[in-house]
């Protein structure tokens, strides 16, 4: 018979240590295949948040049209009655075209913020690759997008745009602000289910964000120091491009947009690893 | 299946009293701290604990772990480590095959979604493919009983329904590894027997297990080997019988004094009557054992006792003194014999050495499994030797006029 134990003995020296950790590469080859592999519930996830953003709403999915269309009409009053504001582009559908993308991108950050917190219950009981819940989060903005697009392309119709060749470009800029959103969600959502000042921090950020952002009026004319800093943002290139393809019919300024790829998926590779890596942790810290 | 691997290799789990720093303020200084020195994994701080120590243990494909021991052993901890919830502070866990983990299956439904669109979401998240889960889907229904309600919202099902629901799709996951707790009791007593015969099938194919149980008699007929845990200790790792009988025996701690301890040796308890064994049968066991020449033998009495498992009480022992059985110094080959009483059910037989002087129990030596069956028939819970005869009618006095 043993003696019962007591809970403050050490271990003996000797033991085999914990696993070691996987070379990068194998790490980037772990992330991926269990990406694939769980693809599915990446999809149905997604589904799942969809029918739940609009579940019991009257509305439905005309909510995802009215929060762009909105802003629109109040930064087209201001920015025409109040103050004139030049930008080479009627004002209505230069504004639209930068909080659709924008709108995008601040939507799925406040919801993923809580994307790992409001699925404690599944994160503390079942094993899956966690990045899975913040990406479900980028699909379902990503529908809002697609439908909030609608909206644009009948305003391209009402003030006679016509669809230029530079159009192509669309999925290239899309894909990297895709990335760019997911490295931000990926942070984000980890930030928040370690320290929960992050859902309060994560508004007053996506509000100054947008004014650091050409969505309502063009950023190159703040100029000076903090100018070029703002430049940084890449958020500025990517809508700037958005309306160059859609509606300039230029291409893109290459330099700019060629820094914000490099950034976004930079970006998203540091935060991934950094996910992945504290993945284990969170059913203990949750 | 036959790649299958659940291995621990002495794990070692640290955990900490009460709250971390959960906002940023605490977290500056937390790092500060973190960035001077760089403490060993082994070390523990103030508020921290081994949740688990030094485990080992190895399931091959045919066997079947059970892990017993008090609330608050570790038990749950060890099931996250296996289903890779939580990664061990010290030592390595190795799981290799799908893993069906039915732990809580009630919980982690959508309350707004119904039964249909929930069966779809876990399947994904259990890691069932879209086909898997449309090839299963009635299947799955059928089994929970639920077809008139699958498209009903979760939330308006109660308890047992959802149980049902979730045991329903971890068990048809097909699962290569069964990480299993406390879920044999959910639903109502017919779906408890399908749950553990489809668990059962699923074990005695080959697939291995590890199941924690508070219901012993599940432990018992399940498992092929058990490990009892106490404050994050393996206490004892044997054969479930063995197991059982060193948890439900546990009150009897802290063991007497060496000298007492060391009086009598106990060896072995072998079945001497041929299974099955039914109701009102009696048992004939061997016990096998040694009184060393020094021992005040007249103050010790060696004993056999009875245990229900289902809930861990003793029904009955007996002893040499009042069977007016003399032991001598020297081996000694004791046979006992019991009338099984007592409804079917599993029950264990365990042997132990009473120390009149100190009225306790000094020694639990080796025990047993006795698996009684239906026999010739009796209802209830205790054998009471009834007799029923018809009486004069006409004589007796009560009957009305």
């Amino acid at each position: 018979m043993a003696s019962l134990p007591t809970p403050h003995s050490s271990p003996v020296p000797g033991r085999p240590a914990a696993e070691p950790r996987p070379s990068l590469r194998a790490e980037l080859r772990e992330m991926g295949a269990e990406l694939y592999e769980y693809r599915e519930l990446l999809f149905s996830m997604a589904r799942r948040d969809f029918l739940l953003r609009y579940k019991q709403t009257v509305m439905g999915i005309g909510w995802s049209i009215l929060m762009p269309v909105t802003y629109m009409l109040v930064f087209s009053l201001v920015f025409t009655r109040v103050v004139k504001l030049e930008t080479g582009l009627p004002y209505p559908i230069y504004v639209y075209a930068g909080l659709l993308p924008w709108n995008f991108f601040s939507s799925s950050l406040r919801f993923s913020v809580n994307a790992l917190v409001a699925n404690s219950g599944l994160i503390t009981k079942v094993y899956f690759p966690r990045e899975v819940l913040p990406f479900s989060v980028l699909l379902v903005s990503l529908v809002d997008f697609g439908i909030g697009a609608i909206v644009l392309a009948g305003m391209m119709v009402f003030y006679r745009v016509g669809i230029h060749p530079t159009i192509v470009l669309v999925p290239l800029i899309l894909l990297i602000q895709l990335a760019f959103t997911g490295a931000i969600a990926l942070l984000v959502s980890m930030g928040n289910l370690f320290y929960r000042d992050v859902k309060y921090l994560i508004e007053i950020v996506i509000t100054l964000w947008m004014f650091a952002t050409s969505v309502v009026y063009p950023v190159e004319r703040v100029g000076g120091q903090l100018g070029r800093l703002l430049m940084l943002n890449p958020m500025t290139p990517i809508i700037e491009a958005y309306r160059s393809v859609l509606l300039r019919g230029t291409w893109p300024e290459a330099g700019p947009l060629a820094t914000a790829a490099a950034i976004s998926f930079g970006l998203l590779l540091v935060s991934w690893v950094w996910f992945h890596r504290a993945e284990s942790q969170f059913a203990e810290r949750i | 299946m036959a790649g299958a691997v659940v291995r621990l290799d002495g794990v070692w789990k640290k955990f900490r009293r009460g709250e971390r720093h959960d906002s940023l303020r605490d977290l500056i200084p937390a790092l500060v701290r973190a960035g001077f020195r760089r403490r060993p994994a082994s070390d523990l701080e103030r508020e921290e604990f081994w949740a688990l120590q030094d485990i080992s243990f190895d399931v091959p494909p045919g066997e079947a772990l059970g892990i017993i021991g008090p609330n608050g052993a570790g038990k749950t901890t060890l099931l996250r480590i296996l289903t890779r919830l939580v990664r061990p502070t010290l030592g390595r866990c190795e799981v290799r095959g799908r893993v069906g983990a039915l732990i809580d299956v009630s919980g982690g439904f959508h309350p707004d979604l119904t039964g249909r669109e929930n069966v779809h979401l876990r399947g994904a998240i259990v890691g069932m493919t879209r086909a898997e889960i449309e090839r299963d889907f009635d299947s799955i229904v059928e089994f929970a009983g639920l077809a008139d309600f699958i498209d009903t919202p979760v939330k308006r099902y109660s308890s047992g329904m959802s149980a049902r629901l979730g045991f329903s799709i971890a068990a048809h996951l097909r699962p290569e590894v069964l990480i299993i707790d406390e879920v044999l009791s959910v639903g109502d007593a017919a779906f408890q027997r399908r749950a553990f015969g489809r668990i059962e099938a699923m074990v005695k194919g080959g697939i291995p297990a590890v199941v924690v149980s508070h219901q012993l008699e599940r432990i018992a007929s399940l498992c092929t080997r058990a490990m009892l845990i106490a404050a994050g200790r393996v206490v004892h790792h044997g054969s479930p019988a063995d197991c059982i009988a060193a948890y439900v025996q546990q009150p009897s701690f802290p063991p007497a004094p060496e000298a007492v301890l060391s009086a009598v040796r106990l060896d072995r308890i072998t079945l001497r009557s041929a299974p099955p064994i039914r109701s009102g049968e009696r048992l004939v066991l061997r016990v096998t054992g040694e009184v060393p020449e020094s021992s005040e033998i007249e103050r010790r009495v060696v004993g056999v006792r009875v245990r229900d498992l289902q809930n861990g009480s003793v029904l009955f022992a007996t002893g040499t003194r009042s069977n007016g059985v003399p032991l001598a110094p020297g081996r000694f080959v004791l046979d006992a014999e019991l009338q099984m009483n007592v409804a079917p059910g599993l029950y264990a037989v365990e042997t132990y050495v009473w120390h009149r002087e100190s009225d306790r129990d000094v020694l639990n030596g080796p025990s047993t499994t006795v698996h009684v069956e239906d026999g010739a028939g009796f209802w209830g819970t205790v054998q009471f030797n009834a007799r029923m005869r018809l009486a004069d009618a006409a004589a007796d006095g009560t009957a009305s006029a």
